[in-house]
């Protein structure tokens, strides 16, 4: 087990260094110079040579790259020239909003589609099969953007039920915190369902034909045990996975939801750094989410192994 | 004796309401009820309000800064300088040099006095070229600032100014007098701890969340401010900013004329109320006339006549924008009764063109936004029915203030913003040698009106100048402009006493709720 886990620290080290490359690099080759985003309308030809010199941004790329590397690895992730925070004061000012928005959509999105999951699976073909995955869909298809909208209106404007922006800390006040949460992460969510829903269906059909589960019926046990006690558990293998594979496309969803809802957590310190050319926060944030992502995908790797010993000798 | 003492007791009534005009700001009279408190909802993130950290206030920090800073003075509802940290001024006879006399008993919220030394300080650190602020740009008109007493400051120019207690009331970088002890103590912090001696201090501030701002209560100007509480509030997404308004989550909120269908909304809305300014200044294009097509003044009268802006201003904003016939726009002092503006015609236009006698190729700059993109198609399709082919080159809004610097352009955009007075902008967009005078254009007669416009006070002659500059511009065709400037804010009925949005900024330090 150990030299397995040993294995795959080692192979995550070359991604991260691509990583850490390609960040650098969409930073570094965006259209427009840095020195004339921050001096604008006094970006005359001394001024900007000036400054260029100051900031190391006359350099070659690779030196420049080399240098910003050699500063991430012993921690430091530069501050942003307009704020004067550092990368990671800002990433951990802002790391539990967004922690908490895709904890909650994963949740929702698991309430609505673990449920909706089982009850296709116990009668794939059936009028209410056919619905729902019509129905997941259209869903999938429908932009977060356009879903966030809509729910602001129904249920912030029309109903009043929901507030349509804003944010309290839930240490402040948790009841508020979560009812600020509930229409992004339900944003998110109506996009999540979907996947977790249709993978466990075809799991949940799969092993519904395995012969134990026809012992089961034999032995005359109600069809709700055999569903959620016999089937459920070897059929969500693959969910776990899903799952937190899922995280890397909820991050990238954060990015506009968060924007919407004018959540403060790292999907808006990233829009918000791409429009002001802020490019310190900008590869230093994509360059921790990647690592992040990483990580999980590692961990997920780990807990598969732990499920599944077939994977960790090698002959999966 | 006694008599005189009955006539000032029977006049007292009289005097007092005179005395309450005098004071600044005061507008009609209305109930002004203290108390309350009011969530603004902004465009952009604030990202600090140290000059040297941040260069420039964007239109969401002009809104803190109006609460938490003073300005020496202050707009009044007519446009012109009122008193604010400074109570009276004078000027030398050419306008090289201006004297303030400064309000006393006016502590920042740390306690330290503001006087004539604290506002030098502020000065010197700006003009300090050991500190590079990108912000020095913006004063460079100004040489000096001394302070021979310890109320009294003394501006001293390197070209005159004839209106510059009216230029130095926007909530600007330079112009938000910070506490000295503040920035000396806080360091590298008090970018994000701002202190200033405003209606409003900084209570708390959450990165990409809110900004509160409590009522000061050692306010100089006592009685004011009425609100206790003000939050401001970065809401990026115009659609979810407009909800929150409606929703009741925020009070006021930004917002322009690219969302002209929520404005529209609005102005139905009873709950509602839609506060617009027009401003002067006007959105602008500079063709350089030192290289063809555009070094022939028919082409360039012939593009000009083609453009037609209320089709125009449909296509881009549902008819909101305002179409403008020369650089000073309706929020200007400066009226004139023929600015020269080129009619919008066609067949002139046609006729020009073909008198010029080559086709007629050439590139425009235009900025890499939706909205950029769209002016750019509309102006195209005009100047192709004139028989002119325009080239769209799309570039960063970064890359064009350098590419209009260094005369990389054929046709390039630009704005003239709101400002009191049309001098500085003016002078330096056409006066020959200055760096923003983009169209490479010199004349003798447009060189003299500029010159004696910035030091005549006499607003009548002002005027005139200003009318025959803009009437030689639109003849020569050298710039023309397409709409002006108008601000919005839209806020619940409820919301009072706010103020026209002078330089678009949206000052709520003076609101209370009804």
């Amino acid at each position: 087990m150990l030299n397995f886990v040993v294995r795959r620290l080692l192979a995550i080290l070359p991604v991260l260094l691509a990583v850490s490359l390609l960040t650098f690099l969409i930073a570094s080759l965006l259209p427009g110079d840095l020195a004339y985003v921050i001096l604008g309308d006094q970006a005359t030809p001394e001024n900007v040579a000036a400054l260029r010199r100051d900031m190391g941004l006359d350099q070659p790329l690779w030196w420049r790259y080399l240098s910003w590397l050699g500063h991430v690895l012993q921690g430091d992730l530069g501050r942003s020239f307009r704020t004067g925070q550092t990368v990671l004061q800002a990433v951990a000012e802002r790391i539990p909003v967004s922690l908490e928005l895709m904890l909650m959509a994963e949740f929702i999105g698991l309430l609505i589609g673990v449920p909706v999951a089982i009850a296709c699976a116990a009668r794939a073909g059936g009028a209410f099969d056919r619905f729902m995955t019509g129905s997941a869909f259209a869903m999938l298809s429908m932009p977060s953007f356009l879903v966030a909208i809509l729910l602001i209106y129904l249920f912030a404007v029309e109903l009043h039920w929901l507030p349509a922006t804003g944010y309290v800390p839930f240490t402040e006040a948790p009841l508020a915190n979560l009812r600020f949460f509930v229409l992004p992460a339900l944003t998110l969510a109506l996009a999540e369902w979907p996947g977790i829903m249709r993978v466990l269906r075809s799991d949940m059909i799969a092993t519904l034909q395995e012969d134990y589960i026809a012992l089961a019926k034999a032995k005359g046990l109600k069809p709700a045990r055999i569903l959620f006690v016999h089937a459920l558990k070897p059929s969500s293998l693959t969910l776990v996975t899903v799952t937190g594979i899922n995280i890397g496309r909820l991050l990238g969803g954060t990015l506009i939801v968060e924007s919407i809802f004018a959540l403060p957590g790292i999907g808006r310190l990233l829009v918000g750094a791409i429009y002001t050319r802020d490019l310190v926060i900008l590869q230093g944030v994509v360059l921790l989410v990647a690592c992040g992502f990483v990580i999980v995908n590692f961990i997920v790797d780990m807990l598969y192994a732990v499920l599944d010993p077939r994977i960790r000798h090698g002959h999966a | 004796m006694t008599n005189t003492a009955a006539a000032a007791r029977k006049h007292a009534p009289i005097f007092l309401v005179a005395a309450f005009a005098l004071l600044p700001l005061a507008g009609p009279v209305q109930a002004q009820k203290p108390g309350g408190s009011i969530t603004v909802g902004q465009e952009l993130e604030i990202t600090g309000f140290d000059p040297l950290k941040v260069g420039v206030y964007d239109t969401s920090t002009f809104t803190a800064a109006a609460a938490i800073f003073d300005t020496l003075t202050t707009l009044d509802d007519k446009g012109e300088a009122a008193p604010k940290l400074a109570v009276s001024w004078t000027h030398s006879d050419d306008y090289m040099s201006w004297t303030f006399k400064l309000r006393q008993g006016v502590t920042f919220h740390d306690g330290t006095p503001f006087n004539a030394q604290a506002f030098k300080e502020n000065f010197d650190r700006q003009k300090d070229p050991a500190n590079k602020c990108r912000c020095a740009f913006y004063i460079t008109n100004v040489k000096e600032v001394l302070a021979p007493d310890e109320h009294t400051i003394v501006y001293n120019l390197a070209a005159p100014s004839v209106n510059l207690p009216a230029v130095i009331t926007i909530q600007s970088q330079n112009n938000a007098v910070h506490s000295p002890t503040a920035w000396k103590t806080k360091g590298d912090d008090y970018n994000r701890n701002p202190v200033g001696t405003g209606p409003y201090i900084l209570k708390s501030w959450t990165a990409g969340d809110r900004m509160v701002l409590e009522k000061n209560p050692n306010y100089w100007d006592k009685g004011r401010p009425y609100l206790d509480r003000v939050i401001l509030k970065p809401l990026p997404d115009a659609q979810s900013r407009f909800a929150s308004l409606q929703s009741g989550e925020a009070d006021i909120i930004w917002d322009d004329e690219n969302d002209a269908d929520n404005i529209m909304k609005a102005q139905k809305d009873p709950k509602l109320t839609v506060h617009s300014y027009k401003g002067s200044g006007a959105a602008v294009y500079a063709f350089n006339t030192k290289v063809a097509p555009f070094d022939d003044v028919r082409v360039r009268q012939a593009l000009v006549m083609a453009v037609d802006r209320p089709k125009m201003s449909q296509a881009i904003s549902n008819g909101l924008s305002r179409p403008a016939t020369n650089p000073y726009g309706d929020g200007s002092w400066v009226k004139c009764k023929d600015d020269g503006a080129l009619p919008f015609d066609v067949e002139k236009a046609k006729a020009l063109i073909k008198d010029y006698g080559k086709p007629v190729e050439f590139k425009m700059l235009v900025t890499a936004t939706p909205r950029g993109r769209m002016i750019g198609q509309v102006l195209q399709q005009f100047w192709k029915r004139a028989g002119a082919n325009m080239e769209i080159e799309q570039v960063d809004q970064a890359t064009i203030p350098p590419r209009a610097f260094m005369r990389q352009f054929q046709l390039v955009p630009w704005r003239i913003v709101d400002l009191a007075d049309p001098d500085p902008q003016m002078y330096a967009n056409f006066r020959s040698g200055s760096p923003l005078a983009l169209a490479n254009f010199t004349d003798p007669e447009l060189d003299r009106l500029l010159d004696h416009s910035r030091v005549t006070a006499d607003l009548g002659q002002r005027t005139e100048d200003y009318c025959a500059i803009s009437r030689l511009i639109n003849k020569e065709a050298i710039w023309f402009w397409t709409f002006q400037n108008t601000y919005y804010a839209l806020s619940s009925a409820k919301l009072k006493g706010f103020p026209k949005i002078y330089n678009g900024v949206i000052d709520v330090s003076n609101t209370w709720l009804e």
